[in-house]
């Protein structure tokens, strides 16, 4: 049983309020406002270049808002104490140096929250690499990088997961399993924010949607709020965001 | 979070990163096959009963004058410890880098600069005296060692010299990569300028100035070394070269808490 459950309180509520950030004179985040909240899986859809990144990347503490606010359980997160115990992430990939193996990247993370080599193991076997420890990064196919993302998110038994685009490059086994891994999580009360371009692939476990196109927030709802008065979520996706059919394939 | 687990988490990175390891094997070896040149020339001028013409056969002479290939060890260290991070993995894998990881599990950015800054001072202050060592356990069975002129203590202080140029050398090396993001400039630039061919060393023909540059100022530290004359005492020059490396660093922690990974 994770360690979080049965704990209330807004500690896994995120709260994006009115970011805006500028590149240059491109604006590429306009006000985002959006929450996720315990308990259920918030799905952040949006084309390649939408903005999906850059809003995680403010959330997660990595690059700086213009303006507004990005507050895990009302605290920015560069002020989390532990935050692997809190807030898992993936991001960027696998986000290890190609030349370390999983375990030597998962045992560095391991060391700054004094979290013991038995948990490495355990968060190994969970995504499948315990049998690949020790290749190289360098040498990990996509989905074997997404799998290493996940670890290492995983690792701190987080009440948190915010991962962006994690069913990329994962075969339809790994994706189903991502989906149950997700719902798990959020059924056991746990917050899950996950970004995606594949409506298809999430669409099946979101509770919640968020969708962006060009730097703004669309629409946010339940799934059936979001999808009322288009036939699926799938023309909802294109109606919202403009795109072409086959753009967010 | 404890300190003590940030920098644990950084000497781990540092430790288990086959470039650190490329970096001391390459300026380990350079060291003892310089040395090898050194003491079997001065063991020869010694056979020949000609040893003024090979400057000096002390043992700890010729391992000394290899001691440039250790600061070329520390220049790897401190530039590969940040470069690291933002070397992107193959497109095809996600091309991810280090760095997002580094920031999501240690957030704290002016901790986590100098805990890397620490590893580098620790890995260097090992590494130099170490190569030192064994370099001169070389000389000594190449050369014999009867044929020492060089004092414990001289040789001592000469050691905490050199390995004081190297760290902050190290530590310089790493300033400048933070700020570059890339290790290939700072590695051309630095390696070329303590090996080959010293910049700073051609400008003092034009102006005395050079003479303040980090790496004159510091020169002295490596007592017996010195290739032209002029420039500062080892004291001032180590508190200039000092100056230099702090301020670098200064500068290095600035941007690295307020830019963008």
């Amino acid at each position: 049983m994770p360690r979080w459950w049965g704990r209330t309180g807004i500690v896994g509520v995120l709260l994006i309020d009115q970011v805006v950030k500028r590149r240059g004179s491109r604006t590429v985040l306009d006000r985002v406002t959006f929450a996720a909240r315990p308990g259920r899986v918030t799905a952040f859809l949006g084309p390649n270049g939408a903005g999906k990144s850059s809003t995680l990347r403010i959330l997660l503490g990595i690059d700086r808002a213009d303006q507004g606010r990005a507050l895990i359980g009302g605290r920015p997160y560069r002020s989390l104490r532990e935050p692997l115990r809190t807030v898992g992430a993936m991001l960027d990939g696998v986000g290890a140096h190609r030349s370390r193996t999983a375990w030597s990247h998962l045992a560095w993370i391991a060391r700054t929250h004094g979290i013991p080599r038995r948990r490495v193991r355990e968060v190994l076997e969970q995504v499948g690499l315990a049998g690949h420890a020790g290749v190289r990064v360098g040498r990990y196919s996509l989905g074997m990088g997404q799998r290493l993302g996940l670890a290492a998110a995983l690792l701190g038994e987080p009440e948190v997961l915010v991962l962006d685009e994690p069913v990329n490059g994962l075969d339809p086994e790994g994706i189903r399993w991502i989906r149950r891994l997700v719902r798990d999580h959020a059924d056991a009360g746990g917050t899950v924010l996950l970004s995606s371009h594949l409506i298809g692939e999430v669409a099946g476990v979101a509770d919640d949607l968020v969708i962006i196109a060009n730097g703004r927030v669309v629409r946010t709802g339940t799934l059936a709020e979001v999808t009322a008065g288009h036939g699926d979520l799938e023309e909802t996706f294109f109606a919202l965001t403009g795109g072409a059919p086959g753009v967010g394939r | 979070m404890r300190y003590g687990r940030i920098l644990a988490g950084e000497l781990h990175k540092a430790a288990t990163l086959p470039a650190v390891w490329g970096g001391v094997a390459g300026a380990l070896l350079g060291a003892l096959a310089v040395t090898l040149l050194n003491s079997v020339a001065a063991r020869a001028a010694l056979e020949n009963g000609r040893a003024e013409a090979w400057g000096s056969t002390s043992p700890f002479e010729n391992a000394y004058a290899a001691m440039p290939l250790t600061v070329v060890g520390a220049v790897v260290l401190g530039v590969v410890v940040i470069s690291s991070e933002y070397t992107a993995n193959r497109a095809d894998a996600g091309g991810g880098r280090q760095i997002a990881t580094t920031l999501t599990v240690t957030p704290y950015r002016i901790q986590v600069l100098a805990a890397k800054a620490i590893t580098v001072v620790v890995g260097v202050m090992v590494i130099a005296p170490a190569t030192l060592l064994v370099t001169v356990g070389l000389a000594r069975l190449v050369i014999g060692g009867g044929a020492e002129t060089v004092s414990v203590t001289a040789a001592v202080t000469r050691c905490l010299g050199g390995t004081l140029y190297a760290t902050l050398t190290g530590l310089i090396a790493f300033a400048v990569t933070v700020l570059t993001r890339s290790g290939i400039l700072p590695l051309l630039v630095l390696i070329m300028n303590s090996t080959l061919v010293s910049g700073s060393l051609l400008l003092t023909k034009l102006t005395p100035l050079a003479h303040w540059l980090p790496d004159l100022a510091g020169r002295r530290l490596f007592g017996g070394l010195d290739t032209v004359d002029g420039g500062l005492a080892p004291l001032p020059g180590a508190i200039v070269m000092s100056g230099w490396t702090l301020a670098l660093l200064v500068i290095a922690g600035a941007v690295f808490s307020r830019r963008d990974a």
